[in-house]
C-alpha cells in the first residue's frame, strides 16, 4: 500500500490551565484515503483540528505539513498552504449571499496550485458540485441547515485545499442529507483532495473512512483499518459502549 | 469592480435575515443586515429598472449638490454646507470601516485633527499650500490609524471602541501641550487657500464646490472599494472573522489596512476643514466631535451609499439651518439613534428610500 504522508502530527500536546485536551498525540494523515477521527465528547478531536490549523498554539509537539514544520503558524497562512478546515457549527458569512461566500474564499485561494490543475474553474462550478446551484443569491443566514452544511463545504473547497479537515460534517443532518454529503466527500480524494474527518456518526465513518484513529481523554487509544478498529475491545468499551 | 453586477451597496431595501439578538458583539450585530447584493429572483427587468434608478438618483444628487451656489443660498447656508461636506468625507471613511469591515471607531475626529494639524504645521513651517499638503495630511492620518490599530485591533468590539476614544483624549492633551509647534490651547492659524487653476478658492462659493468635489470623490471611492474584491474581504471579517482566517485571509492585516484607509479619508476631511475654518484648535478634535461622527454614520446608515451623507445632513446641517436649540437636538439624536437601531437597521436614508418606494407602489 502506497501511503502519501501529507500531514504528520507528532507528540502534540495542548493543555488549557490544568485541563489536558491533547496528551501527546501522533497521527499521520495520508492524502489518498479518508482518515476518520472518532472519540467521545471532550476527547480532544476538535482541539486537534484547532491546533493543527493554527487556531491554538500547541503546548508541545509538532505539526509537519508536506515536510514543512507549520507548528504555531497563523491559521490564514496554514490555509494558504492547502490545509483547510470546516467548522462543527456550520459557519458561513451569514449576512452575505451564497455566491459572495464562495467568492471570498475563491479570491484568497492558494496561488501555489499553479502546477496542479484546478478542480473547478469558478466559484459557480463549486456551488454546482455541492448542489447549491440556483441558490447563488440567497442570503447564507437564511439557508436551511442542510444547505448551510453544503455551503460550508463549498467555501472550504473554494479555498483550494489539498487536505480538507472536516469537523463533524454530518452533525445536525438527517439520514438522507448525511448520505448525500457522504457521497460528495467520497469523491474528493479522487479529485486530489485529501480528507480527514471527525464525526460521531458511525455509519458515516464506516461508509467513508478506510482508517480510523480513536481518541480518548486526549490520547490515541487505537488506530487501524476501520473494521478492525470498530471491533477492538478497548474502543468498544470507552466509546461505543457494550453493544456494537 | 465586481463582474457580476453585485455592488457593495444595494439601493434596494431587502427582506433579509432578521437581526439576531445576542450574537457577536452588539456594535457589530446592531446593523446586522441583509447582504449588499439584491437577493431577488426576478432578475432582468427589475435589475434594469434598478440600475436606471441608481443612475438617476446619482445624477440628481450631483446636480443638487453642485447647483446649490446658484440658488442664492446666502453666506450662512454655504458655510454650514461646507462644514457638513467636510464631516461627510470623514463619514465615508468611517462607513468603510464600520459598514464593510464591521469595526466601529469613536476616534475619527482625532484622525481629522491629525490631517488638519499636519496641514497647518506644513503651511506654517514650510509654506506648503492645500494641494501639496493634502497627501501628507492623508498619510499622517493613516499613519496615526496604523499606530492605534496595530496594538488596538488585536482586541475586538467594545475594547477597540474605547481605545479609539482614549486616542481622541490623548491627542487633545498632546496638542494642548505642544507649545508653539501646535499652538497650545489657542491652536494654529491657517493661510488662505489662494488660487487654484485660476479660480479664487477664498470665495466661499468656489470653496464649497471644491469640498463638494472632494466629497463626491470620496463617495465614488467608497463605492468602488465596497464593490471590489477588497470590499468583499472586509465584509468577510465583519461577518465571520474565524471563518475568514480559516479560508486564508490575514484578517489582522486587513483590519489595520481598513482602519488606515478610513484614516486617510479623515485626514483629507481634516485639511479641507482646516482651510475652511482658517483656525484650528484642540477642542475641535476631541471626544465629543468623535462621538457625533460615529452617531452620524449610524443614523444615516453605514452600508448604503447615501447613508453617510444623509447622516451628515441630519446631524450637522439641519439643526443649524433650522435653528434648533442644541439641547433639543441632542435629545432628538438620542431618541433618533435608538429608534434607528431598533427600526431601521440600514439607517435613515434607506428608510426614506423604502418609504418613497412604498408611496410609489401605493400610487401605481
Amino acid at each position: 500500500m502506497t501511503e502519501v504522508a501529507a500531514l504528520e502530527i507528532a507528540g502534540l500536546r495542548k493543555t488549557f490551565g490544568g485541563v489536558v485536551a491533547l496528551a501527546g498525540v501522533d497521527i499521520t494523515v495520508p492524502l489518498d484515503q479518508i482518515l476518520g477521527i472518532v472519540g467521545p465528547n471532550g476527547s480532544g478531536k476538535t482541539t486537534l483540528f484547532n491546533v493543527v490549523t493554527g487556531v491554538y498554539r500547541p503546548t508541545a509537539g509538532r505539526v509537519v505539513w508536506q515536510g514543512e514544520d507549520i507548528t504555531g503558524r497563523p491559521s490564514y497562512e496554514i490555509a494558504r498552504k492547502g490545509l483547510v478546515r470546516t467548522f462543527q457549527q456550520a459557519m458561513s458569512f451569514k449576512g452575505l449571499s451564497v455566491q459572495e461566500n464562495v467568492r471570498i474564499a475563491w479570491e484568497h485561494r492558494r496561488a501555489v496550485r499553479k502546477s496542479r490543475s484546478a478542480q473547478w474553474a469558478s466559484p459557480q462550478a463549486i456551488l454546482g458540485f455541492v448542489g447549491l446551484a440556483g441558490h447563488e443569491r440567497d442570503v447564507a443566514g437564511s439557508l436551511p441547515f442542510g444547505n448551510l452544511r453544503r455551503l460550508g463545504l463549498a467555501v472550504a473547497l473554494a479555498a483550494d485545499p489539498m487536505l480538507l479537515l472536516l469537523d463533524e460534517p454530518g452533525a445536525g443532518l438527517n439520514d438522507r442529507e448525511t448520505a448525500e454529503l457522504a457521497e460528495l466527500i467520497r469523491r474528493l480524494p479522487g479529485m486530489g483532495i485529501g480528507v480527514c474527518l471527525i464525526d460521531h456518526d458511525m455509519t458515516l465513518m464506516h461508509a467513508l473512512c478506510s482508517r480510523l484513529v480513536v481518541l480518548d481523554f486526549g490520547s490515541k487509544i487505537a488506530e487501524g483499518p476501520t473494521a478492525e478498529v470498530l471491533n477492538d475491545a478497548k474502543v468498544v468499551e470507552v466509546y461505543l459502549g457494550s453493544e456494537l | 469592480m465586481s463582474s457580476n453586477g453585485d455592488p457593495g451597496y444595494g439601493t434596494h431595501p431587502l427582506p433579509g435575515p432578521p437581526p439576531q439578538a445576542g450574537e457577536g458583539n452588539s456594535l457589530r450585530s446592531r446593523q446586522n443586515l441583509p447582504p449588499p447584493s439584491r437577493g431577488r429572483a426576478g432578475v432582468g427587468a427589475a435589475d434594469a429598472r434598478g440600475s436606471r434608478e441608481t443612475v438617476v438618483a446619482a445624477a440628481v444628487l450631483v446636480l443638487v449638490l453642485v447647483g446649490v451656489p446658484w440658488l442664492n443660498p446666502g453666506y450662512r447656508f454655504l458655510s454650514v454646507a461646507i462644514s457638513t461636506g467636510t464631516v461627510a468625507i470623514t463619514l465615508y471613511g468611517l462607513a468603510l470601516l464600520f459598514g464593510q469591515a464591521g469595526i466601529m471607531s469613536v476616534g475619527h475626529a482625532a484622525l481629522m485633527g491629525v490631517g488638519a494639524y499636519t496641514a497647518a504645521i506644513l503651511s506654517m513651517r514650510l509654506g506648503m499650500g492645500l494641494w501639496s499638503a493634502l497627501p501628507f495630511s492623508m498619510f499622517m492620518a493613516a499613519l496615526a490609524a496604523a499606530l492605534i490599530g496595530l496594538p488596538a485591533l488585536r482586541v475586538s468590539g467594545h475594547h477597540f471602541v474605547i481605545i479609539t476614544y482614549a486616542f481622541c483624549t490623548l491627542l487633545a492633551i498632546v496638542l494642548t501641550n505642544g507649545g508653539s509647534f501646535t499652538g497650545g490651547a489657542t491652536g494654529l492659524d491657517v493661510e488662505p487657500v489662494g488660487t487654484v487653476l485660476g479660480i479664487n478658492m477664498d470665495r466661499l462659493r468656489n470653496y464649497y464646490l471644491l469640498v463638494i468635489a472632494a466629497l463626491l470623490a470620496s463617495m465614488l471611492a467608497t463605492y468602488l472599494i465596497s464593490a471590489s474584491g477588497y470590499g468583499r474581504t472586509l465584509r468577510s471579517i465583519r461577518e465571520n472573522e474565524p471563518l475568514a482566517r480559516a479560508v486564508g485571509i490575514n484578517t489582522g492585516l486587513h483590519k489595520v489596512g481598513a482602519f488606515m484607509m478610513s484614516g486617510a479619508f479623515a485626514g483629507a476631511a481634516g485639511i479641507f476643514q482646516a482651510y475652511y475654518l482658517r483656525h484650528i484648535s484642540p477642542t475641535l478634535y476631541g471626544g465629543l466631535p468623535s462621538l457625533y461622527i460615529a452617531m452620524s454614520v449610524m443614523l444615516g446608515g453605514a452600508r448604503t451609499l447615501y447613508g453617510p451623507l444623509g447622516g451628515a445632513i441630519i446631524v450637522n446641517f439641519l439643526p443649524e439651518i433650522l435653528n434648533i436649540d442644541p439641547v433639543d437636538s441632542r435629545i432628538a439624536y438620542g431618541a433618533g439613534l435608538v429608534a434607528v437601531i431598533l427600526l431601521l437597521p440600514r439607517g435613515m436614508v434607506d428608510g426614506l428610500i423604502g418609504l418613497y418606494r412604498w408611496a410609489a407602489r401605493q400610487r401605481a
